[in-house]
């Protein structure tokens, strides 16, 4: 093949001496390649989208509270079918207020399951009737909150320890939430209530879900220097500066202490707008490190873990129980003082809108038991239709643009009869004129399948730009692509290669 | 050694329930460095008989040894290469390929050379016979761009350029006006008399003939005379010149 090599140039002179037929049949593959390479990024697009809102919900996260209180849930009733998730997020909140008003309320007993979800306290630090066979956290932190996230059972030493001892974590970012209220400097009337955070520089890391429309995140140096920095939530951006005004350089006032206004978060998914209420958006962040200085605590709320992959969080949960049953001093008799929960989870109660929550646990027996590839799977069925629509043009327009190029070279060896008896009497076997033609059409095809290559990242762009469709192109794709349409143009040229090669060099010469 | 040699060469047509009998038995021996003449009427079987003489066909019986190799009987593909080696073809219509270079015109031939010749190989010879017969300073041109003597000089390069043992050229005049084809027919004397080719021309021009070291005629698929014949200065007359004709008056 290689030494033929010159057959090849022979090819492209050929399709130059007809270049105005060539290019009509070559804008077929151009269309049919532009077509598949644009489903395929729009496909890949859909599925990197819905990866990204699962990853931004956190399914590859673990969060550690603080406290230990375990939501009993009722065996084969109130399953998520009937919409479990909504109930169970109303759930969590009447949790998270009991804790943080009633902060000695008596723990329950362990109950029977019956058909409606109920929670229980397990482990009460500062219950006066349990025994302890370890140093409180009390006795060890000398803090006498305690509760569902208040309790003072996390420490950043315990977030540093699960950083760098446990391989597969990717972030941690400590915790601490508070409500607060936070005053504009320059105008004291303008106020809101919301939720404070004190977390680290990671956590967008951490939030995959997350845009900067103006300014960034806090960053390393203003978290170790423990500095008077914020980052405000849209939802708090809007209501205290009006929207779409860039607060960014604006002070604050939080506990009648300065802050710089150094970024606002959006949301970069659909699938979680920031709404009035929610604990993302409606939320303010500051360092963990300022608020632990302001109010001299050492405490932790919470510590947020992603893993690399989403199918180690169940084995690294279990790894970051252990190093922190060890650390605290736990033994074997005595349940967690704090609480570690994984992916699902969580995910149902953190952003995840209510419809997408459906769709994804409406067919899931138990949450607990919910894989991210079980997620995405769940997701991409009803992506599929679309994609299969798209794939169907991409086909269509191909097999056009194949039968564009076979039409080219049967009219070609039609036309070149004569040049094909010349060639042959010159010395031309059969096999050496079948070549030319199947050359001419890989030529033709692979000229047709980069243009279109070209196109169809032309039309992604567009279609991401003016439409803001997700697309994602990859080499494997164009790839894949260019190989459809070279392929088609050596099937393509197969029957005219053939008509070709058996001419009779007689007839040929004296065709007119 | 004879280059050419013909044994009772019949070639049969069947058309439906009857058979047309182009070729009823020639046998010819022809010798290295002859240039022979074939003429005849239109239907008298000289065209079949080229296509035979030039491998493009097989002869339905009989036996043809070319360089004393039987290639009465070969496959297509072999009859190629023996085609691409020892057969130049020169065609009436030149059957230059359009809008490619004269150069690359001739190298065709080359393209199918077994085993393949590099492409700077290619190259050199081409240029090579294109300078053997005056051409060099129009390797470049595209047949559009050539006069119609150039371009059957063309041609005969290209049929040249394998160094081929026997030229076969079939009514190479035929497209051509007097004086061009005077040039041509003193060409293929030249190339017979100073490189010792064998040349079997086709023709139906008694003039043209002429040139030939032997003229055979050919009649309804036999051979009705042979003879060898001295080549004469031509007997074609040039019209005259248009100021000549002016001078003159």
């Amino acid at each position: 093949m290689r030494e033929r090599a010159h057959f090849l140039i022979l090819a492209a002179q050929s399709l130059q001496r007809n270049w105005m037929q060539a290019s009509l049949a070559m804008l077929g593959v151009t269309v049919g390649v532009g077509a598949l390479v644009a489903s395929m990024a729009l496909g890949r697009g859909a599925q990197e989208e819905i990866k990204d809102q699962l990853l931004a919900a956190g399914a590859n996260m673990i969060v550690v509270t603080a406290g230990n209180y375990q939501v009993e849930r009722a065996q084969g009733a109130g399953a998520p079918a009937d919409h479990g998730s909504i109930q169970r997020e109303d759930f969590g909140r009447f949790i998270a207020q009991t804790a943080d008003y009633y902060p000695s309320v008596k723990p329950f007993q362990f109950m029977q399951a019956t058909a409606q979800p109920r929670f229980i306290k397990a482990h009460f630090e500062d219950d006066p009737m349990a025994e302890h066979d370890h140093p409180t956290a009390s006795e060890r932190l000398g803090d006498a909150m305690a509760g569902l996230g208040a309790a003072a059972t996390l420490t950043l030493e315990d977030a540093t320890a699960i950083r760098d001892s446990l391989p597969g974590v990717q972030f941690v970012a400590s915790g601490v939430h508070e409500n607060a209220r936070i005053v504009v400097a320059a105008d004291e009337s303008r106020q809101w209530f919301t939720r404070l955070h004190g977390t680290e520089a990671e956590l967008p890391e951490i939030r995959r879900g997350w845009t900067f429309p103006y300014g960034n995140f806090l960053s390393r140096r203003q978290v170790n220097n423990a500095e008077q920095v914020m980052v405000l939530g849209r939802v708090v951006a809007d209501r205290l500066f009006g929207v779409s005004v860039n607060p960014v350089g604006e002070k604050v006032l939080l506990w009648n202490q300065e802050f710089e206004i150094v970024g606002v978060v959006g949301s970069r998914t659909w699938t979680a707008q920031p709404t009035a209420g929610d604990d993302q958006f409606d939320a303010v962040y500051v360092p963990v490190s300022t608020i632990h200085r302001l109010l001299n605590l050492s405490k932790l709320n919470t510590i947020t873990v992603t893993t690399r992959s989403a199918g180690e969080t169940t084995q690294i949960s279990r790894q970051i129980v252990d190093l922190l049953r060890v650390r605290h001093g736990i033994s074997d008799q005595m349940p967690d003082d704090f609480t570690v929960k994984t992916q699902a989870q969580e995910l149902l109660g953190s952003g995840l809108s209510p419809d997408l929550a459906r769709v994804v646990a409406g067919n899931m027996t138990s949450v607990d038991e919910l894989t991210i590839e079980q997620l995405s799977s769940s997701l991409q069925r009803s992506n599929r239709t679309m994609l299969a629509l798209l794939a169907g043009v991409a086909g269509v327009s191909l097999l056009v643009g194949g039968i564009g190029v076979m039409n080219l070279l049967l009219l070609s060896v039609t036309q070149r009869t004569r040049e094909v008896g010349l060639r042959m009497a010159m010395g031309a076997r059969g096999s050496d004129i079948a070549m030319q033609f199947v050359l001419e059409s890989l030529v033709l095809s692979l000229l047709g399948g980069l243009l279109g290559a070209f196109v169809g990242v032309i039309a992604a762009n567009v279609l991401e730009t003016f439409f803001q469709w997700s697309t994602d192109i990859s080499f494997l794709s164009i790839f894949i692509a260019i190989a459809v349409a070279v392929l088609l143009g050596m099937i393509a040229s197969v029957y005219p290669a053939r008509r070709a090669a058996i001419l009779d060099p007689i007839g040929a010469l004296n065709h007119e | 050694m004879s280059v050419i040699s013909l044994e009772n060469i019949k070639k049969i047509y069947e058309l439906g329930d009857h058979s047309v009998h182009a070729l009823s038995g020639v046998s010819l021996e022809i010798n290295e460095s002859e240039f022979v003449t074939i003429t005849g009427a239109s239907g008298s079987g000289k065209s079949t008989l080229m296509h035979i003489i030039g491998c493009l066909d097989t002869p339905t019986s009989g036996s043809y040894l070319l360089n004393g190799k039987d290639v009465s009987n070969l496959p297509r593909q072999d009859l190629a290469d023996v085609r691409n080696k020892q057969i130049g073809f020169v065609f009436q219509g030149f059957n230059l390929l359009p809008r490619t270079t004269a150069v690359e015109n001739v190298e065709v031939p080359l393209l199918y050379s077994r085993p393949v010749l590099p492409a700077s190989e290619r190259r050199k010879l081409a240029l090579q016979a294109l300078d053997s017969l005056g051409l060099s300073d129009r390797a470049d041109h595209h047949p559009s761009q050539l006069s119609g003597g150039q371009q059957q000089r063309v041609a005969i390069a290209r049929a040249l350029v394998n160094s081929p043992s026997l030229i076969l050229a079939d009514e190479p005049t035929g497209n051509l006006d007097t004086k061009t084809s005077i040039e041509v027919m003193n060409l293929l004397r030249d190339l017979r008399e100073q490189h010792g080719i064998t040349i079997v021309l086709i023709t139906h021009e008694p003039e043209i003939a002429a040139y030939g070291s032997r003229i055979i005629s050919i009649r309804d698929g036999l051979i009705v005379s042979d003879t060898p014949n001295t080549p004469t200065e031509s007997t074609l007359q040039d019209p005259p010149l248009v100021s000549d004709v002016a001078a003159a008056s």
